[in-house]
């Protein structure tokens, strides 16, 4: 594909910004009430395992795993990671390993966190997609942001080097993430999902996207309203408001996340200090094998000792 | 079975088949409008396995007169039941048959037992006759046998994809033709697991970092699960997707398995590439199964 196919059709919708500070204070007036509960099963010698829990917009309890190094400095910086659509989220020991504290979120509808909220997979993408006020990811966006006051809350984590990463949906949820917390020094985006939602769904017919293709199938005469919806939702709409370090990876052969949706973020994302690495020859993976090290080296410089601090 | 498997391998399997065969699947299906299109009708899938336990898939049937292959995914290591593997294209429905699992545990299939992941890989499992998986296995098995009675199902054609379930239920039941089988939980867990941090072989560390006294026990219950003590019953032909060289379970580390499958065998090292190894994939399955115009249901951006 060419670089200028990337042209998103979607328009950040003019009370953008007012939709989300009106959710914003709505979830403000939630108490967090975190609370971590050690995990000796999960803990080793490296890494001390915790399952953590938090309440979120509509008070629905959200579940976690929190990970630290056993051995730590007094503040040690921290890494939110995000799952993909279908992932169940994983316990970030390896983060620990590499030296940060390490929250793996597991949003609402997630194993672990869909007694209150439970769509299903597939429907999640489609739920009330009609309506922006219950959306399902309106919910969803805001337990991952709210994932950094858990970071916030803990007295072991240097508030002043968070960094968010994730792949796919983990991807798009580290653009929302990143564009609405400015605690978030660093980000890291693979294959952003949520990116592009209209776009991507003329250009891909596979899951999870297709389930707009299957709804809108069914249910033609909702398509204005379905548009209207995503575009309060859709990563490309947030990544004016980024200005933090992010870099994101795209594979030129993705057959879940168009990499034209790639390119379009990444031309919205607002930071100066921004790096994009397309991977020909890739498709969902991103490159992965080869861009771990990459996601490394720029966590190790923006967040670990020898960081900038604020 | 050969001599890979422990003592009372033979009949810890068949009294397995034999509890199953005491509850008939009696299946209810029911069409499902929003995952229909022009070209395939789905349908949710509900039946019994041993337990009994209610199961739930999703039965996907093309559109037209067939006979057609069929493509089954038994029951995968994650909490999420998907209609065909995310990135799969959905014309893939088009062209065969595909029938997805839920095993007891996984979503749709979650009530009475919710399964966790991490944490489904040692449920029980210092207790072979009650470990968690022989119920999995049993449900996998369950689920070909009603694939396999489907009127418009070309029984020539029958590919199981999968992890490790795909390969012994290939072993233990009647009707695959053809596996594709990427192991991650059974082949020499108990040897290949101290030499990972990752999961899902981590959870057994894990375990036995917790419950250090019932190693033994956990020894004895992975051998009834040993990869290689199911391969010499595999007689489908079979395509292994091996991990990259230098990784756990490469194609070398494979290979006392692939020596001892019954049937012809490839393997398919990982090239770090969902799409250099899906598209191998794909395009094995559909040369299997005599589709020529395979481009036509591959993904937008695998096409060339």
């Amino acid at each position: 594909m060419a670089r200028d196919d990337a042209m998103p059709t979607a328009k950040k919708p003019d009370d953008f910004d007012a939709f989300w500070e009106d959710v914003l204070g709505q979830a403000s007036a939630i108490p967090l009430e975190p609370e971590l509960v050690p995990d000796p099963l999960r803990t080793s010698d490296d890494v001390e395992v915790f399952q953590a829990f938090y309440t979120s917009i509509d008070r629905v309890r959200v579940a976690a795993w929190y990970c630290r190094p056993a051995k730590r400095a007094e503040r040690t910086p921290a890494i939110m990671f995000l799952p993909g659509y279908q992932m169940d989220p994983p316990i970030p020991k390896e983060w620990a390993r590499k030296g940060y504290i390490a929250l793996s979120v597991a949003p609402r509808g997630k194993l672990r966190s869909m007694r209150q909220f439970n769509p299903g997979y597939p429907n999640l993408l489609t739920h009330n997609i009609v309506d922006r006020h219950t959306y399902a990811y309106r919910g969803f966006y805001v337990d991952t942001w709210r994932g950094i006051d858990v970071l916030l809350s803990r007295p072991e984590v240097d508030p002043a080097r968070i960094g968010v990463t994730g792949s796919s949906q983990g991807g798009g949820l580290t653009i929302t993430t990143a564009a609405m917390r400015s605690e978030v020094r660093a980000a890291s985006a693979g294959a952003p999902y949520l990116c592009g939602y209209m776009d991507a769904v003329e250009l891909t017919h596979t899951y999870p996207y297709e389930e707009i293709n299957d709804y809108l199938r069914l249910h033609p005469e909702r398509r204005r309203d379905v548009e209207s919806t995503v575009a309060y939702f859709d990563g490309i709409s947030f990544a004016d408001r980024i200005t933090c370090p992010i870099i994101v990876n795209i594979g030129l052969q993705d057959n879940v996340c168009p990499p034209e949706t790639g390119y379009a973020l990444f031309d919205r994302i607002g930071a100066r200090d921004k790096q994009l690495y397309p991977y020909d020859g890739h498709g969902h993976d991103a490159g992965r094998a080869r861009h771990t090290a990459v996601v490394d080296r720029f966590f190790a410089q923006h967040l670990l000792d020898g960081a900038a601090r604020t | 079975m050969t001599g890979t498997g422990p003592a009372g391998f033979e009949a810890y399997w068949r009294a397995t088949l034999e509890g199953l065969a005491r509850y008939p699947a009696a299946p209810e299906m029911e069409k499902l409008p929003l995952r229909s299109t022009p070209f395939a009708t789905l349908y949710g899938v509900r039946l019994t396995s041993v337990g009994p336990y209610r199961l739930f898939g999703y039965l996907s049937i093309p559109t037209g007169t067939g006979p057609f292959p069929a493509i089954y995914y038994p029951p995968k290591y994650q909490s999420v039941l998907e209609i065909i593997p995310q990135g799969t294209a959905n014309l893939q429905r088009s062209r065969y048959i595909t029938f997805s699992l839920a095993a007891r545990g996984q979503r749709n299939a979650d009530t009475p037992y919710a399964a966790m992941f991490p944490g489904l890989l040692t449920e029980g499992i210092d207790d072979a006759p009650s470990y968690i998986f022989r119920g999995i296995v049993a449900d996998s098995l369950r689920g070909l046998e009603l694939l396999t009675t489907r009127p418009e199902l070309d029984r020539a054609r029958v590919v199981v994809s999968g992890n490790d379930i795909a390969l012994i239920t290939a072993a233990l039941a009647e009707g695959a033709t053809h596996v594709v089988a990427a192991p991650a939980l059974f082949h020499a867990a108990a040897e290949l697991a101290p030499k990972t941090t990752a999961y899902p072989l981590e959870e057994i560390n894990d375990y036995l970092r917790l419950h250090p006294a019932r190693a033994e026990a956990v020894r004895r219950t992975l051998a009834y699960y040993e990869l290689r003590a199911f391969a010499p019953r595999v007689t489908a032909t079979t395509l292994l997707m091996a991990g990259a060289p230098g990784t756990l379970l490469d194609g070398r580390a494979l290979g006392p398995l692939v020596s001892a499958l019954k049937g012809t065998a490839t393997v398919h090292e990982s090239e770090q590439s969902l799409y250099k190894d899906g598209l191998y994939a794909e395009r094995w399955m559909a040369s299997q199964c005599g589709i020529a115009d395979v481009q036509s249901i591959l993904p937008e951006h695998w096409r060339k």
